[in-house]
């Protein structure tokens, strides 16, 4: 499996004009409304919203104690148009050990008052997540590597 | 794995679970490491980890007096079910946000 392969591409035509869309994404109290699924809480916990800001999200199920869920830092923002984030980096961009490691890249497009949303998502290949895998797998795993993981915040 | 589906998805329903799995993705990992990151008790989260057993998702064995768990590859084979996964929480967040945005935002910022 090549990079490009282990990439998605996601694309929505949302029915509101991007200065709404880009609300949604940069301000907490509505960015938590939507990052996780309900009936998980999401807490913001870091949303510096400028190249190198923290981003870093909890979540919690049924009034339990808060529990991990993305952390990251933001590469690019230029609001209502782009946002990109990582979670190889940390706030400050300091290197990281992530579970999931991925760089997202979402994008902003007036379409006639509506936005066209994008979101590309780029991830590590398995083949190069063993290479930092801890010894002790069995053949024929490296298809499936560290990132299944992410399942693990991201369903939540 | 004789474990019927039922147990495997049970499995995967409690965000803690999931994200032990997460973690053993990147390689084996002690009982005590991998409760470290959790806030709750260790009966609590030694329960979980039988779960994980019972569904067939993870394995463990103990050498002297470290008990360390593994994930089992055969119930996460394919590279391409992993993107799939991927992609559905992916369009779901995007779901979430489309909904979000045209329910509470956009008359709003249409005035």
């Amino acid at each position: 499996m090549t990079a490009s392969q282990a990439d998605l591409r996601i694309s929505r035509l949302i029915n509101a004009p991007p200065a709404a869309v880009w609300r949604a994404w940069a301000e907490r109290e509505h960015f938590e409304k939507w990052w996780i699924p309900q009936p998980i809480e999401c807490r913001s916990v870091k949303h510096d919203l400028r190249p190198g800001g923290g981003f870093e999200t909890q979540m919690r199920d049924g009034g339990g104690p808060w529990k991990p869920h993305v952390e990251g830092c933001f590469l690019a923002v230029v609001p209502q148009r782009e946002l990109v984030f990582t979670t190889m980096l940390s706030e400050g961009w300091r290197p990281s050990e992530p579970w999931l490691g991925l760089t997202a890249i979402i994008t902003l497009a007036d379409e006639q008052g509506a936005t066209r949303y994008s979101a590309r998502v780029l991830h590590r290949t398995p083949e190069e997540a063993r290479k930092h895998a801890d010894m002790g797998f069995e053949e024929g795993w490296g298809t499936a590597i560290g990132q299944l993981g992410a399942i693990a915040p991201a369903l939540a | 794995m004789e474990n019927n589906l039922d147990s495997a998805f049970h499995a995967l329903a409690d965000p803690t679970r999931r994200a032990v799995i997460g973690r053993l993705m990147d390689g084996p990992a002690p009982v005590t490491e991998l409760a470290r990151p959790f806030e709750i008790g260790l009966p609590t989260f030694l329960k979980h980890l039988r779960v994980l057993e019972q569904g067939g998702w993870i394995r463990s064995e103990k050498r002297g007096r470290v008990r360390t768990c593994h994930v089992r590859p055969e119930r996460l084979h394919a590279a391409e079910r992993w993107l799939a996964e991927q992609r559905a929480i992916w369009d779901a967040r995007t779901d979430r946000l489309a909904d979000y945005v045209e329910t509470h935002l956009a008359a709003e910022d249409r005035r």
